[in-house]
C-alpha cells in the first residue's frame, strides 16, 4: 500500500490536500509552518521552556519532527493531516507511508540496533498506524504501547479499543470487484456461494481473470483469509476453486483495481472497500459488490508507541484522531469510514450499517487475533492454503478445524 | 449535686462504634482476603482452561509435535478485562513448539512441572504476571514426547474483579453498620422509655405524695424504684414522726402549764399569804419540771436537726463515764438509789464523739433509770471493749418492761408502758437520735430475773482500735 510514483490512483476530494502536503514521503511536512514568523517564536518559546523540563518529552522540531509511521495511503489520509496542523501547526508532521510489514519492523527496528530499513530505524516511531491488526496486536499485547486516557478515550467504543492502548478508528468493508463486462456474460457475484459456483462453472472466462490478496505476502491478505476460514470452513473450497481458475495473487488493493481498471482481471475478492469505493466513482468500468451474505470490515489501528519520543506530540495525534473533530474529517474527506457514534458524512459505519444490512463482520481488537501472528499457525495456515490452491485435496483437517472454530454452520 | 456525666445514648453509641470497628476491620481484613482468592480461584481457572485449550490443539505431523494455536483459548486467556496474554509450548528439552513468551521461563519450573500443572506469579518488564502450565502426554506412532504448555496473563482481570468483590462486601458492610445504627437508636429509645416513664411520674407527683411508686419497670430498673420507694417510705415516716413529735410536745407541755394555771388559780382565790405561798412553792416546782421538759424537747430538737460533720477529737470514754457517774452520784435525785461504777478496762478506749452529747445521753440514761426504778434500786455502769465498738452499759434491778414495749422505748413520749411516772418519755428518745448521731447503736434488754439494761454501743475511734487490739484481746481473756 505504498504511495508510488507515477501511479494514477486518485482518491476524491484530495485536491485541496494535495497543494499542502509535499508527495515525496520524507519532505519535512511541517515547513510551511515555519513561515509564519509568531509562531515560530512561539515555538521557540515553547522549545525553550521545553528545554527546561525534561529531554525525553520534548516537543517535536522541524529537524524532529513528528513521525507517524503508517499503512495508509498518503493520499487517502491527507485530510486528516491538514486538519491536524490546522488545530496544533506547532506540531511539524512527517508522514512515512510504508507497507505494513515495513511498519511492523519500525515498531521494533530501534531495539535491534538500527538492522530495519529507512532512516528511522535508530528511532522509534511516535504513532504506529497499520491496517495489519494481528500485528499490531501483537506489539501492543509485548508492551510496545503507552496507555492514553482522556476524555476522546472514554468516549471511544470499547469495541474498538485494547486496554486503552491500541484503537481500532477505520471501518473498512471487504469487498468483490469486477468488470462491467463481467455482467454481459454471466450473472455478477453477490455473495461468497455465487462466487464459488462462478468460479466452478465459467472457469473458461475466469482463467487468469481473477485476482485476490495473497496470504503469503500480504498481512491484510493473510488476516482476511484466516478471518474467512474461521467463518466458514468452505471457504476453502473457494480457495480450491481459486487455484483452478489461475487467480493472479496482489499484495495491494490499488493493483487489483488498477488490474480491473486496465482489463487485466475481470473480478476482484476480497479487496479493501475503503479504497475500491472511491475508485469505482471515477472508474465507472469497476463495479464494488458488497458480499450479499457476509462481509468482512477491517479496522485500522493506531498506537502511541511506548518509546517515542515525542510523547505529548504523539498522545495529541492520536485524541485528535478519536475526536469528534478529527473523525469528521475522516467521516466527511476520507474514505475510512468513522465508528464514533455521532458523527454525520458520507463515511460512517453507521450509514454503511444502514446501507449494507446487518452482514458485516467486524474484525475486532481482541485477544484472537493474537493466535494469527503465531508463527507455527501461520506456516500450518498458509502450508495448508497453498495446498488447496494449488489443488491438492484437504491434507490438513486440522487446520481447517481449529480456523473454522467460529463457523456459524 | 447532680452532675450530668456524659449521656447513656452517647456511651452506647460509642461501644457501639468501638464494636462495630474493631468488628469491621476484621471482616473488612477478611473479605478483602477472600475476594483476593476469589478473584485468583476464577482467573486461575481460566488458565487452565486456554491451557488445555491449547493442549487440545497440539497434533503430530512428520513424527513431530505441532501446534496450532487456537483463537479461542488466546481470548480465554485474555478474559474481559483485556489481559496481556503469553503462551509458550515447549518440549521437554525446553524447546519452543510455539511461544510468543517475552521471557525465558526458568529452568527449575520446567523441570518441576508434572501433570498436575503449575501455577507461579512471574514479575517481567510488562508487570506481573500469573503462569500456569500443564504437562501434556502426546504420543506420535513412532515417538513419544510430552509438551508443556505454558499460559499467563497481566493481573488487572484479578484486581478489578477483587476489587469489585471487596467493594461489593463493603458495600454490604456499611449497610448494615447504618442498619444497625438505626436499629440501636430505635432500641435504645425502646430500652429508656421505662426510665422516661419512671421520671415523668417522679415529676408529676405532689409534694406531700409520699406512697410508693406504681410502675412496671424492667428487672434493672427495680433497685432505682425499690430505692425511692424505701426513700418515699423513710420520708413519710420522718413526717409521721416529726408531726407526732410536735402533737405529743404540744400536748406534754399543755399538761403542766394546765396545772400551773390551776394552782396559780387556786392561789390567786385565796386571801391567805401561806396558800400563796405554798402555791408558789408548787408553781416553782412545776415550772422546774417544765422549764426541764423544754429543756429536754430542745435538745432532741436540735440533736435531731444537727448536721453538720467536723472532724472530733478523741475522747477517752473512761474518764467520761466515770466522770458522769460521779456528778450524779452527788445528786440529790440519787440519793434514794445505789448508783455505782460496774468493770471499767484498764486501758483508755477512744471514742470520736461530741463530748457534751455523750454527756447528754448517758445523763439521760442514768435519769430514766432513776426515775422508773423504785428506791432502793440499784444502778451500775459497766464498759467494756468487744472488738472495734465499746460496750457501755446501764443496769438496774427494776421491774424492767414490757416485752412489747421493748422495740418502741427509743421513739418519744413512749414510757415503756409506764403513764404512770413523771417523766417526760423524751429520755430515751434523745439518746436514741444522740446514738444515731455519733454512729452508735442503743440496744434495750430486760435481765432476768429483773431489771433493764439499756447497752450503748459506740465504734471505737479508728487509729486506735490497732494499737488497743492486742491489749484488749490479753486483757479479755
Amino acid at each position: 500500500m505504498t504511495l508510488q510514483s507515477g501511479q494514477r490512483f486518485r482518491p476524491f476530494r484530495c485536491l485541496s490536500a494535495r497543494c499542502s502536503v509535499p508527495a515525496t514521503r520524507r519532505r519535512l511536512l511541517g515547513r510551511v509552518v515555519s513561515q509564519w514568523l509568531p509562531l515560530s517564536l512561539l515555538m521557540l518559546l515553547v522549545v525553550l521552556l521545553g528545554g527546561c523540563h525534561s529531554e525525553d518529552t520534548s516537543v517535536p522540531t522541524d529537524d524532529d519532527p513528528l513521525v507517524i509511521s503508517a499503512a495508509l495511503d498518503l493520499d487517502v489520509v491527507a485530510p486528516l493531516l491538514d486538519a491536524f496542523r490546522q488545530a496544533y501547526p506547532q506540531i511539524p508532521l512527517r508522514f512515512e507511508d510504508r507497507t505494513t510489514r515495513e511498519v511492523d519492523d519500525s515498531v521494533v527496528g530501534h531495539l535491534e540496533g538500527g538492522q530495519a530499513t529507512g532512516e528511522g530505524a535508530s528511532r522509534a516511531p511516535d504513532v504506529v498506524i497499520s491496517s495489519a491488526m494481528p500485528w499490531q496486536m501483537a506489539r501492543v499485547n509485548e508492551g510496545l504501547a503507552r496507555r492514553l486516557g482522556g476524555p476522546e478515550i472514554e468516549r471511544w467504543p470499547e469495541w474498538a479499543r485494547w486496554r486503552d492502548e491500541v484503537f481500532a478508528f477505520t471501518f473498512e468493508p471487504v469487498v468483490m470487484a469486477y468488470r462491467l463486462d463481467l455482467s454481459r456474460h454471466m450473472l455478477p457475484p453477490q455473495t461468497h456461494g455465487d462466487l464459488h459456483a462462478l468460479l466452478a462453472t465459467q472457469a473458461r472466462w475466469l482463467s487468469g481473470k481473477v485476482t485476490t490478496y495473497s496470504p503469503l505476502s500480504s498481512g491484510v491478505g493473510y488476516t482476511l483469509a484466516q478471518q474467512d476460514a474461521r467463518y466458514s470452513s468452505r471457504f476453502w473450497e473457494l480457495v480450491g476453486a481459486m487455484g483452478r481458475a489461475d487467480t493472479r495473487l496482489e499484495t495491494t488493493t490499488r493493483a487489483m483495481l488498477e488490474g480491473l481498471s486496465q482489463g487485466r482481471y475481470w473480478l476482484g475478492y476480497n479487496l479493501l472497500g475503503s479504497y475500491a469505493m472511491v475508485y469505482a466513482q471515477e472508474h465507472p468500468e469497476v463495479i464494488v459488490q458488497v458480499p450479499r451474505d457476509y462481509s468482512l470490515v477491517l479496522m485500522r489501528m493506531a498506537f502511541v508507541h511506548r518509546d517515542a519520543p515525542h510523547v505529548e506530540a504523539a498522545e495529541t495525534f492520536v485524541k485528535f484522531l478519536l475526536s469528534q473533530r478529527g473523525q469528521r474529517v475522516l467521516a466527511g474527506q476520507t474514505p475510512l469510514f468513522s465508528v464514533l457514534p455521532g458523527v454525520t458524512g458520507p463515511y460512517t459505519a453507521a450509514r454503511l450499517r444502514t446501507q449494507v444490512g446487518e452482514r458485516l463482520y467486524p474484525i475486532l481488537p481482541n485477544a484472537t487475533l493474537l493466535a494469527f501472528v503465531d508463527p507455527a499457525r501461520r506456516e500450518a495456515f498458509t502450508d495448508h492454503w497453498r495446498a488447496r490452491f494449488q489443488g491438492e485435496p484437504a491434507l490438513d483437517e486440522a487446520v481447517e478445524r481449529s480456523s473454522g472454530a467460529l463457523a456459524p454452520e | 449535686m447532680i452532675e450530668v456525666e456524659g449521656s447513656l445514648k452517647r456511651r452506647l453509641g460509642g461501644w457501639l462504634v468501638v464494636t462495630v470497628g474493631v468488628l469491621g476491620l476484621a471482616l473488612m481484613v477478611e473479605a478483602w482476603v477472600s475476594s483476593q482468592r476469589a478473584a485468583a480461584r476464577a482467573f486461575d481457572a481460566q488458565l487452565q482452561a486456554a491451557a488445555l485449550t491449547i493442549a487440545e490443539a497440539v497434533r503430530w505431523q512428520d513424527g513431530v509435535p505441532q501446534v496450532v494455536v487456537p483463537a479461542a483459548a488466546l481470548q480465554i486467556l485474555a478474559t474481559d478485562s483485556q489481559a496481556r496474554v503469553f503462551y509458550a509450548v515447549l518440549d521437554d528439552d525446553g524447546r519452543a513448539l510455539s511461544r510468543n513468551w517475552p521471557v525465558d521461563i526458568p529452568a527449575a519450573w520446567q523441570q518441576a512441572l508434572d501433570e498436575g500443572g503449575m501455577s507461579r506469579d512471574l514479575t517481567t518488564a510488562l508487570g506481573e504476571l500469573r503462569l500456569h502450565a500443564q504437562r501434556v502426554a502426546s504420543a506420535g506412532w513412532v515417538t513419544q514426547l510430552p509438551v508443556q504448555v505454558w499460559v499467563g496473563h497481566t493481573l488487572e482481570g484479578r484486581r478489578a474483579l477483587a476489587r469489585s468483590l471487596f467493594e461489593r462486601s463493603l458495600s454490604r458492610f456499611v449497610a448494615m453498620v447504618l442498619l444497625t445504627g438505626v436499629l440501636m437508636g430505635l432500641t435504645m429509645r425502646a430500652a429508656l422509655s421505662p426510665l422516661r416513664r419512671l421520671r415523668r411520674q417522679i415529676r408529676e407527683r405532689s409534694a406531700d405524695d409520699f406512697s410508693p411508686l406504681a410502675a412496671r419497670v424492667p428487672k434493672e430498673l427495680l433497685e432505682l424504684a425499690q430505692a425511692l420507694n424505701h426513700l418515699f417510705a423513710r420520708q413519710r415516716q420522718g413526717r409521721e414522726d416529726l408531726l407526732r413529735f410536735t402533737a405529743d410536745a404540744s400536748h406534754q407541755l399543755k399538761t403542766p402549764l394546765a396545772g400551773l394555771k390551776t394552782v396559780s388559780e387556786l392561789g390567786l382565790r385565796s386571801s391567805d399569804p401561806d396558800e400563796w405561798r405554798q402555791a408558789l412553792t408548787r408553781v416553782h416546782a412545776r415550772a422546774e419540771d417544765t422549764s426541764r421538759l423544754a429543756g429536754q424537747l430542745l435538745s432532741l430538737a436540735r440533736l435531731r436537726h444537727l448536721d453538720q460533720e467536723t472532724a472530733l477529737p478523741a475522747l477517752d470514754l473512761g474518764a467520761l463515764v466515770r466522770e458522769v457517774a460521779l456528778d450524779w452520784a452527788a445528786r440529790e435525785r440519787a440519793a434514794e438509789h445505789d448508783l455505782g461504777l460496774g468493770s471499767l478496762p484498764a486501758e483508755p478506749l477512744k471514742v470520736r464523739v461530741e463530748a457534751w452529747a455523750l454527756r447528754e445521753a448517758l445523763g439521760n440514761l442514768i435519769d430514766n433509770a432513776l426515775r422508773y426504778t423504785p428506791r432502793g434500786c440499784q444502778v451500775t455502769l459497766h464498759l467494756a471493749r468487744e472488738g472495734d465498738w465499746a460496750r457501755l452499759s446501764i443496769v438496774d434491778d427494776g421491774p424492767g418492761v414490757a416485752d412489747a414495749a421493748l422495740a418502741t422505748l427509743g421513739q418519744p413520749f413512749q414510757r415503756g408502758g409506764r403513764q404512770d411516772t413523771e417523766g417526760s418519755g423524751l429520755g430515751l428518745a434523745i439518746v436514741d437520735t444522740t446514738a444515731r448521731r455519733m454512729g452508735a447503736r442503743v440496744q434495750f434488754a430486760n435481765r432476768s430475773p429483773q431489771g433493764l439494761e439499756v447497752v450503748l454501743w459506740l465504734p471505737l475511734a479508728k487509729d486506735e482500735q490497732g494499737v488497743t487490739g492486742a491489749l484488749d484481746a490479753a486483757a479479755n481473756q
